[in-house]
């Protein structure tokens, strides 16, 4: 397997196959990123795409100091928090917070439907949509410093850096998102009984 | 003893890190079961943001989509350069100035650029009020006649006669008047006779004829 070192090398004497190589191996975590960021898979394959244009036209900026997707992280970040001041998430007339994408519409379809329609397919979109609705209650901010520290697994310092805000802020922010998820995941909510089993599942 | 609250708020961090519970929280049900509760959670939603990815059939057209943007834009980049093959040299170091350039915070960047358009509008303004900052004046000193008319100051000596005066009862009647000294002076020219004012009784009234022009003999 050839390594990343190798390949950005190649990418930067112009190597687009390598480049692609590249984009093939973290794809899906920066769309996995971007579809947590947006709620949408519209939105999220756009963002991500736009990951990719960018880290393509600044690849010879990249100095080997860090990893390649440490760097490609960093891209991704600034163009989530771009995005954010540009008006992408108006253009539908609606705030962040309170754009909700619904489970039974085609972009949750896009992520649920290679599994059948099984009961524990149901339980995936019950608890898939209390966990999007829980974030969609938080700011962008917040958002983003959850998924960076909970799924990303960065430090605080290292998420106050990149997003050019102080520490205890990221850290409020992941806390409220932590209690958001709990309160809506917590037995006493409606879906108790679904959520519990699948948590005994996992 | 144990505050089940501030402990609440060190759960977070011990279940983002993937710890277990510490022995001497153990023994507090309250604080194990927070602490499951929150342990189940992040796990759920972890496992949940691993398993939301979209299906193999969707990045076979992803990657085909993103192969043709990058391409796109590259095709453009080098039409360009084709077709201003002789500008090239031009744009290079500004390319390499802009990419070796010192970042700049952004306030400063700003406070920057707000002083240059205050000084521009400055400097605009007073191009446009020449006249404001105009020369220390000169002064000339030019001689300039002007007609004096130079009056004749004519002196008369005006006489009156005298009336009868009245006089006091301590007075005599018949007794010697008393010499004015312009009598005197009249009856003793050759006498030197200090003037004095002794005598003289002003008229009521005062004649004065004045002669305009500077001529003698105009009136």
């Amino acid at each position: 397997m050839v390594s990343d070192t190798d390949l950005v090398k190649r990418a930067q004497a112009e190597d687009l196959d390598a480049f692609c190589q590249l984009a093939e191996r973290y794809a899906r975590r920066i769309y996995l990123l971007a579809s947590h960021y947006c709620r949408n898979a519209q939105d999220a394959e756009d963002l991500s795409q736009e990951v990719w244009m960018k880290a393509y036209q600044a690849l010879e900026s990249f100095r080997f100091d860090a990893s390649f997707y440490t760097w490609l992280r960093r891209i991704t970040i600034n163009t989530f928090l771009n995005r954010r001041r540009s008006s992408f998430f108006q253009r539908q007339g609606q705030k962040i917070a309170i754009q909700l994408t619904p489970i039974d519409s085609e972009a949750q379809e896009t992520f649920l439907d290679s599994r059948s329609a099984s009961q524990e397919n149901i339980y995936t979109k019950l608890l898939f949509e209390n966990v999007v609705s829980a974030l969609s209650e938080l700011t962008p901010s917040q958002r983003l410093a959850f998924l960076l520290r909970h799924y990303e697994g960065m430090s605080y310092e290292e998420i106050a850096s990149v997003m050019n805000c102080s520490t205890g802020t990221v850290k409020k922010g992941v806390s409220r998102a932590i209690a958001k998820l709990r309160a809506r995941l917590s037995p006493d909510s409606e879906t108790a009984e679904a959520l519990t089993s699948l948590a005994n599942e996992y | 003893m144990h505050n089940c609250r501030e402990i609440k708020e060190q759960l977070n961090e011990l279940v983002l890190n993937n710890e277990v519970l510490p022995a001497e929280l153990s023994t507090c049900g309250e604080c194990r079961a927070e602490f499951e509760a929150l342990n189940a959670t992040l796990r759920m939603t972890k496992r949940l943001y691993e398993t939301a990815a979209p299906p193999e059939a969707y990045w076979t057209s992803y990657h085909a989509q993103l192969r043709l943007k990058l391409t796109s834009p590259a095709k453009a980049q080098r039409r360009n350069e084709d077709l201003l093959p002789s500008f090239a040299f031009l744009f290079a170091p500004l390319r390499l100035c802009a990419k070796k350039s010192i970042r700049v915070p952004l306030p400063l960047a700003i406070a920057v650029i707000i002083a240059c358009f205050a000084l521009s509008v400055f400097a605009f303004r007073a191009t446009q009020h020449p006249n404001v900052l105009v020369e220390s004046p000169v002064i000339v000193q030019v001689p300039v006649e002007v007609p004096v008319v130079h009056e004749k100051t004519v002196t008369q000596v005006v006489y009156r006669d005298r009336k009868p005066r009245f006089r006091s009862s301590k007075q005599p009647v018949n007794g010697p008047k008393p010499e004015t000294t312009f009598a005197r002076s009249q009856k003793f020219p050759n006498e030197d006779i200090p003037p004095s004012l002794t005598g003289f009784k002003p008229t009521e009234e005062i004649k004065l004829t004045v002669i305009k022009g500077g001529f003698p003999n105009e009136k």
